[in-house]
């Protein structure tokens, strides 16, 4: 199996604060690669990296090199172009002020695509996928800003499919939602994997562990260990670390 | 930034505006008592067709300074949204831009207000005597034209400087209340930074925008109908001119509210960060 992405002796600072220390590791293609750790171990800015959002903050600096399909994304001069390679669902959903249909059609039109039946179907399918249409079908002109924070979030993920990404990054998805629609969401997962790589950051380590192929532990900007899933949640990982987190008795 | 202000500034700021009513209160007892004198001595009061042809010379000079008033709004708009959008917060220019409008802002509309009154004031008298001086009444709609292009453009400089630094100042808070997290749900989708800002920015900033540039306007239409007020009433009691002590009585009072916004400019900020 290829690697999707190569990340190398990657540093993240912010005003002189270190982030994230020389962190190496690879995404492998078509697998749901599993990122758990505590609030503040640079899991958010790790994404950030990978779809060049970090380039708004400006005090944040950045060293190392991070390939995708075996191309340095630092020297990408189409940076809208990888962003749509690269889908990114928040923690918190915020609807675009658009209808339903415009909020998933959006980056298709920013891409470039203008036809109507197209655009139709393909609106359809997103919604499909994110396991939202039911629910819109008969109401995609209304404000998605008007639905529910569950059925918004699920919006989110629509619109993160809508420009056919090759990775999909969710961070700590389900933090705003109910666990009947989390579940629902983590069945869509299980299927999406099959058309792309997936990183999922989260902050339920039962969530990495029921749908994860390998997981990375992170602490303070430090890879403390990845590995197949089994692995990190079995009694012996090689981190005391990561057994303690795993098994809630960390701190 | 003025909602920064700790108690100790707004107390500041209150004594001194208390100073600059008063001594507007004393200009203003001043000015009833020359006019008493002036009717005692028998001051005349102005013929209509004067006092028709200084308001229609006024009306036309409003209607022209409301405008420009309108335009600078909209210039002012679109200086805050590239002061906002594109300029980093630490650039100098925005820095330099912002504290300008900081203790602009600060100055409140009476201070302008007085301003606006004392260039009148050099327009007034001018008119006056230009009348009295062409008396023939189908010469009259000519005069003001002549004499007011210096007065005008002051006038008009005040009405910018009240307007434009309010308009810039709201519109950059209405951007601002556009937070990260609703710009980058766009970016994430491979958004331009222009499509972010017309299809996510604006719609959700557009009313708070709109206001902003409501009050700007209405402090103008504020100041237009103080002016003809001030006219009316000037022309109408003719008393042989503005004192000069009354004219004194304002300028303190104008360099007051001035001096004290920039105190609340130079302590506010400072003073926010220390508590
Ligand atoms: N925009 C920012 N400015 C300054 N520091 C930041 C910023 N974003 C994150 N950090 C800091 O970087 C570290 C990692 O944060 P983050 O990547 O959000 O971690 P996580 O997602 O694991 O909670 C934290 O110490 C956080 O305070
Ligand atoms: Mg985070």
């Amino acid at each position: 199996m290829g690697n999707k992405i190569e990340i190398s002796g990657l540093e993240v600072h912010y005003g002189g604060k270190p982030a994230l220390n020389r962190v190496s590791f690879d995404v492998h293609e078509n697998e749901i690669l599993g990122i758990i750790g505590p609030a503040q171990s640079g899991k958010t800015t790790l994404l950030k990296v990978i779809n060049r959002t970090l380039e708004f903050v400006p005090e944040a600096t950045l060293n190392g090199t991070v390939k995708l399909d075996g191309v340095d994304i630092s020297t990408v001069s189409d940076v809208y172009g990888l962003r749509r390679r690269i889908g990114m669902v928040l923690p918190l959903p915020v609807g675009l002020p658009l209808s339903i249909y415009d909020n998933v059609a959006f980056a298709p039109r920013a891409a470039g695509i203008r036809s109507k039946s197209q655009l139709d179907e393909l609106v359809e399918r997103c919604l499909q996928q994110a396991a939202l249409w039911d629910e819109v079908e008969d109401r995609l002109d209304t404000l998605g800003t008007k639905l529910s924070g569950g059925q918004q979030q699920r919006l989110t993920i629509a619109r993160a499919l809508s420009h056919e990404p090759e990775v999909l990054c969710l961070d700590e998805f389900s933090i705003a939602i109910d666990p009947v629609t989390t579940m629902r969401i983590e069945e869509v997962l299980k299927t999406l994997r099959k058309e792309m790589t997936i990183l999922l950051v989260t902050n339920l380590v039962q969530q990495a562990k029921r749908l994860a192929t390998r997981t990375a532990f992170f602490l303070n900007g430090d890879l403390i260990e990845i590995d197949s899933t089994d692995v990190i949640f079995s009694d012996t990982p090689t981190q005391q670390a990561t057994y303690d987190y795993v098994n809630g008795t960390f701190g | 930034m003025n909602s920064m202000t700790t108690r100790a500034e707004r107390k500041q700021k209150i004594v001194l505006q208390s100073i600059a009513f008063i001594i507007l209160g004393i200009a203003f007892v001043g000015l009833w008592h020359e006019l008493k004198d002036a009717r005692a001595t028998g001051g005349q009061p102005a013929s209509e067709a004067i006092l028709l042809s200084a308001l229609s010379s006024l009306l036309n000079n409003l209607y022209i300074v409301l405008s420009m008033s309108l335009v600078a709004i909209l210039f002012g708009i679109a200086c805050a949204f590239y002061l906002e959008e594109w300029l980093p917060a630490t650039n100098w220019i925005r820095r330099l831009i912002e504290n300008l409008i900081a203790i602009l802002t600060g100055i409140p509309s009476i201070a302008y207000g007085i301003l606006a009154i004392l260039i009148f004031f050099s327009y007034a008298d001018t008119l006056k005597e230009a009348i009295e001086a062409f008396p023939l009444s189908e010469n009259i709609e000519a005069i003001p034209s002549q004499i007011e292009t210096t007065v005008f453009y002051a006038e008009a400089l005040t009405f910018i400087l009240m307007v434009m630094p309010l308009a810039i100042k709201k519109t950059q808070e209405a951007l601002r209340s556009v937070a990260t997290p609703i710009r980058e749900a766009a970016y994430v989708l491979g958004a331009s930074q222009w499509q972010v800002l017309t299809r996510q920015v604006v719609p959700i900033a557009f009313n708070r925008i709109l206001a902003g540039g409501c009050r700007s306007m209405s402090r103008a239409f504020a100041m237009a109908a103080l002016l003809v007020g001030i006219y009316t009433w000037h022309y109408t009691t003719e008393p042989g001119g503005m004192s000069g002590r009354f004219i004194l009585f304002l300028s303190v009072a104008l360099v007051l509210s001035i001096f004290s916004s920039t105190l609340i400019w130079v302590h506010g900020p400072d003073s926010a960060q220390h508590s």
